[in-house]
């Protein structure tokens, strides 16, 4: 199959790549890993005229990572090296899990973090725990930089708050709160190549008595059109000290809020009770996590 | 418009005049002439055209050649060793009964020296979770996974490239 014709440019500095995104607006598509873009330009879903390369800029890419200052992570940053980075597995390890099991070790190899997001794709792996641990993206134009939460960012099925000319450069990750963890966990019909039906992370932060939960986030993947942080499970929670009838409680309230829909992974009901035993598996592992035993 | 450009496959320079939305996979097999890499399913699914770009694991059927220039991309004819021998890791699947029809082989060797560049000393869990994206429709799986851990042996013995 072939592709349709198209301008390719491969910018060396981000001053270049920010000129041609402003000059070619959403005529051009940016091309990071490419494992989701030429697929459906194969498909012929779509037919971009200008194709902006940017493997050739070596400051979209890299794990910035200080003691106490959290995280900055690359858009074009494969997930094959936040997989393995030593730094990220050792503050952010629900991130890296996540990573690691995005689609095959080539697809690992090729992605990109920025990619993953941009392609707003509801069954995407890294935004849940991304989003679950407060991650911030940093969008850059020719005119300058904002910053807003990934979760207003990825607006839905594949809709971004994104204004022509502006594109996704990097994540900001804060220092993971003292007393807390972040688990990740996913459901798919099997572990190889396969797209999640359903995937969930959890954050839990403790009081100081290291027993009542002072915040705890709960991001749901493939059961909404963008990531969906419960709002239940936080009015439940907080305040509280776990039990297991509490734990049972919350899940049932995020199988509540889950609306997930029948295709080809899974049906809709089966989806909802996936969303029960993650929660009810998450929330018990990050608690244990955050308590530290 | 054509580009003439030139790609870095196995050691050797080629200069092929190319189309920016030519995939690698249609250039290393149609214009340079090297049919060990297959093309599969098109879409970055089935692992058979796998590649090594800078020794990463990478899909040239989903990669552009315009995209490849100034890498050194290794394909399963770039194992060769000197005199013509097998390559240890060719080697260990042709003595486990790796290979059946051989055509998910080339992209299956190529994951498999990947791994073992990175990890010479991985648990059966990490073979199979590396070699996730090779699909093998004839002889399962196992004698692939016994073929990577015998080969495994030989590397952290002789520290294999």
């Amino acid at each position: 199959m072939f592709l349709n014709h198209f301008e390719y440019f491969a910018p060396k500095t981000p001053a270049e790549t920010l000129e041609l995104v402003a000059c070619l607006g959403s005529k051009a598509k940016i091309l990071a890993g490419g494992t989701d873009l030429m697929v459906v330009m194969k498909a012929k879903a779509i037919s971009p005229d200008y194709l902006i390369d940017i493997n050739g800029v070596e400051e979209f890419k890299g794990i910035f990572c200080e003691q106490g200052k959290g995280a900055v992570i690359g858009t074009n940053t494969k997930l094959a090296e936040i997989q393995f980075s030593e730094a990220i597995q050792a503050k952010y390890p629900a991130l890296a899990y996540a990573a690691g099991e995005v689609g095959s070790s080539q697809v690992r190899q090729m992605a990109s973090l920025g990619g993953n997001s941009c392609n707003a794709s509801p069954a995407a792996e890294t935004p849940t725990p991304l989003v679950a641990m407060d991650a911030k993206v940093v969008l850059s134009s020719i005119l300058g930089e904002r910053e807003l939460p990934l979760e207003e960012f990825i607006l839905g099925v594949r809709v971004l708050d994104l204004a022509e000319g502006e594109m996704l450069t990097k994540f900001v990750l804060p220092e993971p709160k003292l007393k807390s963890a972040c688990r990740y966990a996913y459901m798919g019909r099997r572990d190889a190549m396969e797209i999640d039906c359903v995937n969930m992370a959890v954050t839990i932060e403790l009081e100081d008595d290291g027993e009542k939960v002072k915040n705890i986030k709960l991001v749901m993947g493939s059961v909404y059109p963008r990531p969906l942080v419960s709002k239940e499970v936080t009015a439940l929670l907080v305040g509280q000290k776990l039990s297991d009838q509490l734990i049972e409680k919350a899940a049932e309230a995020a199988q509540g809020e889950a609306k997930p829909i029948d295709d080809i992974r899974a049906s809709a009901e089966y989806r909802r009770e996936i969303v029960k035993v993650l929660a009810r598996r998450l929330i018990k592992e990050a608690y244990t996590d955050a308590k530290g035993v | 418009m054509k580009k003439l450009i030139e790609l870095d496959i196995n050691d050797r320079i080629y200069e092929v005049a190319i189309d920016a939305r030519d995939l690698l996979i249609d250039v290393i097999r149609n214009k340079v002439g090297l049919t060990g890499s297959k093309k599969g399913c098109g879409d970055g699914d089935c692992g058979a055209c796998t590649v090594l770009i800078d020794g990463k694991p990478e899909l040239s059927c989903i990669k552009l050649a315009i995209a490849s220039q100034g890498k050194k991309i290794t394909t399963i004819e770039g194992l060769v060793q000197e005199g013509g021998q097998l390559h240890p890791i060719q080697q260990a699947y042709v003595d486990h009964g790796a290979v059946q029809c051989g055509f998910c082989t080339p992209g299956m060797i190529l994951s498999s020296k990947a791994l073992l560049d990175r990890n010479p000393d991985p648990t059966e869990h990490y073979i199979k979770h590396e070699l996730s994206g090779n699909i093998c429709r004839c002889t399962g799986y196992k004698r692939i996974i016994e073929a990577v851990e015998a080969a495994a042996k030989v590397w952290s013995k002789e520290g294999v490239q």
